[in-house]
């Protein structure tokens, strides 16, 4: 063995400058040359026409026109338009009435009032509850800035919601398809079709995506009797299935939404059947507007036309539809 | 004509070699499917990623396979169509193409294990957006995967003299293979440089420094596995190819070197860039360098993987190039550790982790021990395609000599 006769030789001689070989110069052919550039002209215009059609303007993947509309009855016993009407009923009112139209018509837009938010983080606990969030999937956290030095300290706070972007990034990094935006504006996930590859989340500058790893509130709790307080009781609750998108999604089996990204969608489902997205709905400071930006009338074109208003991130070019009234 | 028997100039103690290697190759399948088990049973939860910091170890093992395999692949093919002593032959390619298939076969199980829903892997191939650099990605290197395979069969027959106007598409379809082999990993970096929400990666010098890190890498991989297969394989060549040999090893070397050199100068240009304009991305680049995992790029990636090499590749004593090939080929993972983590560790809103608590919502992120174990069964899985692949290279050889008496030593 080589190896045993080595081993009595621990340190070799320098080794001499490696000998050149003469070049035994394998060369193409004419022919092989010609189908050479033939596949790479074949493989050449294949991926220039794959780039081509998927960059393609494509037809809306959701339904459009008259069949989306939604005659929404409206409620007996509310008072009518006025001066002493409550923000939310008049949203309510134009929410109705915006689904009056066909979607493509309907441009959803959030206009959040810094000046009204107190952090009571009511909106983040509305929005989990309606969608039944697990932990680590939040939609609408609450940031904290804190500026000046103690005493002299003022907090603002600052809600995050998807912001619903005319150029969401994150809607073309999706390998399979399973994101896009609306003709209303909304960027929504196809739960059954994401493969939970989480590049969505990467592209995604706001953090406004998170992935559903798995886990529930009442793992590794106690048991306890059926009071929806004790476990058995948060359980079962936890454990059925929720409604977003107005679909029924049970989690149970690591089946989706488990293992999907997810990310706000202005409660779509509520939408649909006249209701407000639940982060406007719970904000104890009327801090969160919620309309349809193309009815000039509405509270929402209203406070964008008298509000100098931001938005996050502007120099990405993203384009959010959540404005911030500071 | 050097004196002493080819493999004993660079592996002296090959016995060692191989008794350490398998040692490595138990205990890593060992604990690796302790991780996998964990993985199945568990899911994602006793992973350290998570919404902030969504992709970690296993993504890192994933695009540092994958580019090895392009590594490999580009270097040994082209060697093999411009005729270059000691890639030149049949065999030569063969092998080349078995272990870009070891490196590339960890890497689909790394990023398959990380998916949230690992079983619809197909939509990427059933109904991809080419908009995005991840379905382009797969493709190109599933195509290369397939062309590849048939290139390994067509080498038979081109050896074999066999079925010669389907042979005679060998170099057209390994030319194609080369360009998917140079394409895959430089997408790899644009991956990265199309994610604009992050500037530490937003970077057009991000697919050149993934196509040169492939490129090193790759060439040290297929230096370490040639001398550890020539000393595995006896001394049974001609003085001929034992020149053509020590010409490769040389010729490997050199790559190496340059390839170190031009990756290092590479990242000074981009580190340089930021440092100069403090308000790009410096944030995550101090956390490259000083963050808590300072000694990944110091240590790992600087010492490790490029200093201690180049001393070693410096020296003409041919038994210090494996283990130099072999600190190249394992620490360029640190190289992509430090692209991936640090570009996904700084929030692009101020207080985010802190607006709701979890685990997941964090911006700092540390590799688990499932992760680590997981990680362990993707290396010990390489070795075990290599070393079966080989078997199965030498099955097909003796199959081909039964049939064809003129399939000889040249075309082992």
């Amino acid at each position: 063995m080589p190896s045993e006769q080595n081993r009595d030789r621990p340190s070799l001689p320098p080794d001499p400058e490696p000998v050149a070989p003469p070049k035994t110069g394998t060369t193409m052919t004419r022919q092989e040359f010609v189908r050479t550039l033939g596949l790479a002209t074949a493989g050449v215009s294949g991926a220039v026409a794959l780039v081509a059609i998927s960059r393609r303007d494509r037809a809306p993947r959701d339904p459009v026109g008259p069949d989306t509309v939604r005659t929404l009855p409206e409620p007996a016993d509310l008072p009518g338009p006025g001066a002493e009407e409550d923000v939310l009923l008049r949203m309510q009112r134009e929410l109705r009435q915006a689904m009056a139209k066909p979607v493509e018509e309907r441009k959803w837009v959030m206009v959040i009032d810094q000046r009204k938010c107190v952090g009571c983080h009511a909106c983040t606990i509305g929005c989990i509850a309606e969608n039944k969030l697990p932990p680590g999937v939040v939609y609408r956290p609450v940031t904290t800035e804190e500026t000046g030095v103690f005493p002299n300290v003022r907090l603002q706070f600052l809600p995050r919601p998807c912001m619903q972007c005319e150029e969401p990034p994150c809607v073309p990094v999706c390998p399979v398809d399973a994101t896009w935006r609306r003709p209303d504006g909304i960027t929504i996930i196809d739960y059954d079709r994401c493969i939970g590859c989480r590049y969505c989340l990467t592209a995604c500058p706001y953090g406004a995506r998170t992935s559903d790893f798995g886990e529930y509130y009442t793992d590794g709790t106690v048991a306890g009797d059926g009071d929806v307080l004790a476990a058995d009781g948060a359980k079962a609750w936890e454990h059925q299935p929720n409604h977003e998108l107005g679909k029924r999604w049970n989690r149970t089996g690591h089946q989706s939404p488990m293992g999907n990204a997810r990310k706000c969608h202005f409660c779509l489902h509520r939408l649909e059947v006249g209701e407000l997205p639940m982060c406007a709905t719970t904000c104890i400071g009327r801090a969160t507007y919620f309309g349809d930006a193309n009815d000039p009338r509405s509270l929402v074109s209203e406070l964008l036309q008298q509000h100098q208003t931001r938005t996050l991130l502007p120099h990405l070019g993203t384009k959010p539809r959540v404005f911030y009234i500071a | 004509m050097n004196a002493l028997p080819l493999a004993t100039d660079y592996v002296p103690r090959y016995q060692v070699w191989r008794r350490l290697l398998w040692i490595a190759w138990t205990v890593m399948l060992v604990l690796g499917t302790i991780g996998l088990v964990q993985r199945f049973v568990q899911g994602h939860l006793p992973a350290g990623y998570g919404s902030y910091v969504p992709w970690g170890l296993w993504i890192a093992i994933y695009f540092h396979g994958v580019g090895m395999a392009g590594g490999v692949f580009f270097i040994g093919a082209l060697g093999y169509l411009l005729g270059w002593p000691g890639f030149q032959r049949g065999k030569n390619l063969r092998l080349v193409i078995v272990l870009a298939l070891s490196a590339i076969v960890p890497a689909f199980v790394a990023v398959g294990l990380d998916l949230g829903h690992m079983l619809r892997f197909p939509s990427i191939f059933l109904h991809p957006s080419f908009t995005s650099m991840m379905a382009f990605n797969a493709w190109m290197y599933s195509a290369f995967v397939v062309v590849a395979g048939v290139c390994w069969w067509l080498s038979y027959l081109k050896d074999a003299g066999l079925r010669r106007p389907l042979a005679e598409w060998l170099k057209p379809l390994l030319s194609l293979a080369i360009v998917f082999a140079m394409l895959f990993p430089s997408q790899s970096g644009a991956f990265f440089g199309v994610v604009g929400a992050k500037p530490y990666w937003h970077s057009a010098l991000l697919p050149v420094l993934f196509l040169t890190s492939a490129l090193t890498s790759g060439a040290a991989l297929l230096l370490f596995a040639r001398v550890l297969t020539n000393a595995a394989g006896g001394y049974q060549v001609t003085p001929q190819e034992q020149a053509e040999e020590h010409w490769m090893m040389n010729r490997l070397r050199i790559w190496l070197v340059a390839g170190l050199i031009t990756y290092v100068g590479f990242e000074f240009a981009e580190f340089s860039i930021a440092f100069w304009n403090p308000t790009s991305h410096a944030p995550a680049l101090e956390l490259v360098l000083w963050g808590p995992y300072w000694w990944v790029f110091w240590g790992v990636h600087l010492l490790a993987g490029v200093a201690v090499p180049l001393a070693l590749l410096g020296s003409r004593t041919r038994r210090y190039w494996p283990p130099a090939a072999m600190l190249v080929a394992v620490s360029f993972l640190s190289a992509r550790l430090n692209v991936l983590v640090p570009g996904q560790a700084v929030p692009e809103l101020k207080g985010l982790h802190e607006a709701f608590r979890h685990s997941r919502l964090d911006y700092i992120y540390h590799a688990t021990l499932m992760e680590y174990f997981v990680g362990l069964f993707c290396v010990a899985l390489g070795m075990t395609v290599f070393v079966l692949g080989r078997r199965v290279n030498q099955a097909v050889r003796d199959w081909f000599q039964v049939r064809v008496p003129t399939f000889g030593h040249e075309a082992l």
